[in-house]
Parts: structure tokens; sequence; C-alpha cells
């Protein structure tokens, strides 16, 4: 789970030209993932010996998988799991971009330690909360009967959770249940995501929370549900969502979203299948809402 | 209309982001900023003021910021647009760099960045 676009990371740092992006984005929708990088962004091997075995299949009619076991540089298991790694984003990009002359194997393995390093979310700033969070988290989605959407759901769920952290809160805690009842708030923030999937996305909250949630996010001192309160617990929407819609295009889907909605007195009618996630802050505790 | 210092647009629906990028640009005491809050708002600024450099938003009311970023280059080629954004998706990055985009930042964006990009183009 990444918090930014590789390519966009690869922009940023300059590591190459918005044209070569330009270039390799597009090229990427044909690109055929080869397992040398696979290997190199696994960490089993290094790039000169992905060289090497591209060099050996010069001169031996052997498979990739096949050499890379007999020179003793992966296990048959380690295979198993290169050959079934899904279409990741950057991984796609990375490939396309050294079919197109972009970017040597050496380099990307750079980048994408360092963009890993820097931006994944790793599991450790997770553990945190509790070890086996993102697991009960798709649990108990499956539980709902969420087949088609409940890894969505949980991954929208866990990301929230590691952005609470990162954001607002050093230990939240949540609970997921069905939507059972109409729902009113003091201060209701929204923003629907449309695409291939279509979700609408809430906070909902007391003054109080919600001032205090204000506070915390913007980093300024906030006393009043004012304009810049509401731009603030909007902006954590927005953001978290956004980092949601990057996560989906690093797996293949496209979503937008709308601009967040904020609104004082709100009555959300039982919509049917939805639920109420509520987490429990330090300072107080908020229900965000996902139909 | 002459101008003694660069001027800067900033183009955000948040006023949180608009008030922490003028926070940011203020430390450097030499630019004049100025703020739109929605897309159509920014390209009217964008002709009046006519802005050595732009951080465009792209999530906006009545107007996006790519729709906004082919107006403005448009109306001036070489005009220097940083998208600025939380959703840095694959689709969004290549429309805003097929667009003429000079750079993306995604959101959060650190004082680091802010400061690569000022030192590039001032």
């Amino acid at each position: 789970m990444f918090s930014q676009y590789f390519g966009n990371y690869l922009l940023n740092r300059g590591i190459i030209k918005p044209e070569q992006l330009t270039d390799a984005l597009e090229y990427q929708r044909s690109v055929h993932l080869k397992l040398g990088v696979i290997a190199v962004n696994a960490g089993y091997m290094t790039p000169a010996q992905v060289e090497e075995i591209h060099n050996m299949q010069k001169k031996v009619d052997k498979r990739f998988g096949e050499l890379a076991i007999e020179k003793g540089y992966i296990t048959g298991q380690q295979l198993e799991e290169m050959l079934a790694t899904q279409r990741q984003g950057h991984l796609m990009l990375g490939q396309a971009l050294i079919d197109r002359g972009h970017l040597t194997i050496e380099q990307l393995q750079k980048a994408l330690d360092e963009y890993k390093n820097e931006y994944g979310m790793s599991t450790r700033q997770f553990n945190v909360v509790r070890k086996d969070d993102s697991q009960e988290i798709e649990q108990i989605f499956r539980d709902y009967g969420e087949a088609l959407l409940g890894k969505m759901y949980s991954d929208y769920v866990t990301l929230l959770m590691k952005n609470l952290i990162r954001f607002v809160d050093d230990n939240p805690t949540i609970e997921i249940n069905q939507f059972k009842s109409d729902l009113t708030a003091q201060w209701f923030v929204s923003q629907e995501i449309f695409g291939k999937i279509n979700m609408l996305t809430a906070i909902a909250c007391d003054k109080d929370v919600f001032v205090k949630f204000a506070a915390r996010f913007a980093q300024e001192e906030i006393t009043e549900p004012d304009e810049l309160a509401q731009a603030s617990v909007g902006e954590f929407l927005n953001l978290h969502n956004g980092i949601f819609l990057v996560n989906m295009s690093n797996n293949g889907v496209e979503l937008e979203m709308n601009p967040q909605q904020v609104e004082k007195n709100r009555t959300l009618a039982n919509p049917g299948k939805a639920y109420v996630i509520t987490c429990n802050m330090t300072w107080g505790k908020f229900d965000v809402i996902l139909v | 209309m002459s101008k003694s210092r660069p001027t800067i647009l900033i183009c955000d629906d948040s006023l949180l982001v608009r008030k922490k990028m003028r926070d940011c640009l203020n430390e450097y005491g030499e630019f004049d900023i100025i703020e739109a809050s929605s897309g159509q708002s920014s390209i009217e600024l964008f002709k009046q003021h006519d802005p050595d450099l732009v951080f465009l938003d792209i999530v906006m009311p009545d107007k996006n910021g790519i729709d906004a970023l082919k107006e403005m280059m448009a109306v001036k080629k070489d005009v220097k647009v940083v998208m600025l954004s939380s959703s840095g998706t694959r689709s969004h990055l290549k429309a805003a760099m097929e667009a003429g985009a000079h750079d993306f930042i995604q959101k959060p964006w650190e004082k680091s960045q802010i400061e690569h990009i000022i030192r590039n183009i001032f």
C-alpha cells in the first residue's frame, strides 16, 4: 500500500523527465511485466543477477525462473510467489520505463527501494495499533456478506486507520457496524467517489469533536467550527480519499472523486446497505460512513 | 501591467490548503500571492494577473484542475503550472503531464517540495 503514485515519486525526485513519464504511462497499457523486475522488487535477486540470467537466455533455451533456480538465486516457492504477483501499478510502470530505455534495472531498483522506504505505509506503523487488524477488518466485511466489495472496504478502513495515526491520533481504535437506523450529526463532511465503483464517504460528529479534529489535523489554534475548521476536516477526508484513489490506481482501478461537502445538522436516512465505522480517538469519537 | 515582484497564484477549494501554502510562500518575502477557491475563478484570476507560477488543485468545484490547466496553457503556453492534489492517480498524472503541467505534487506536500519548485523556477 503506497501513499504516492510511483510515477509521481520519480518525477518529483527528478529521476525521470515529464516527457519520459508521459511516454511510459502511454506504453504501460501494453507492457509485459518480466520476472526480473518482480525478483528485484521482492529483493530476491540483484540487478546484476537478473542481467546474468538474461544473458544466459540468449544462449540457452530455458525460462528465466528455471535458470534462476538452477543458479540458486531463487527457490521454487519464491518463483511461485513471483508468478502469482498481480499487476502492481508501480512495477508495471517500472517495466515500461526500462522497456522504453528511460531507466536501467539498477536505477529502478534504487528508486523502488527509496520509494518503499519513504512512501510505503509499512505494516510496522500499523502494528502500533494491533498486529492483525487488517485481516480482522477483511473478515468483518466478509462476515457481512461483502464478497465483491469486501476487499475494497477493508482496504479503505485499513488505510483510514493508518491516516488517523499519521495525522490526528497516536492510538485510535475502531468498531465496524452495519448501518441500522437514520443518523443525525451536528457536523457532516462527505465526499463521493465514483467510476467503476460508486461510494459515498462521510465523517459525522458533534461540534466538540469536530473542532478538536480540525485543530489536530490543521495544527492550528481552532476553537470554533468556523470556515477554517470546516476546511480542515474536509481536507482530511479529501486527503484520505485521494490516497485511497492512488492505491486503487496502483492496483489498476481508476476512480474519481467530487469536491467534499460540509453540512450542519444533517440527517442521513438509513440507505440500506452501508457501514458505520466508529473511530475512538483519545480526544473523542466520530463516525465514518461508507455507503 | 508591469510587475515589480513575481506573482504566484494558489488555486485550491480548501481554505486550509491555501493558508498553509500562503504561509509557506510568505516566508520567502519576495512574491505577490493571489488565491482562487474554484476552477473557474482560477481562470479569471490567471487572465487578470498573469502569474509567473500557479499551484493548481485537481478536484475543485465548477471546473476541475485539469480543465483549468488546459485553459491556462491556451492563454499562455509557457506558464509554469504545478498540480497539487491528493488524488495523484495514474490517470490524473497522465492527463496533467499531457496538458503541459510543469510538475505534480501529491498532498500532503512538504516545504522541501515547494522549495525545490521555487528554486527551479525563480
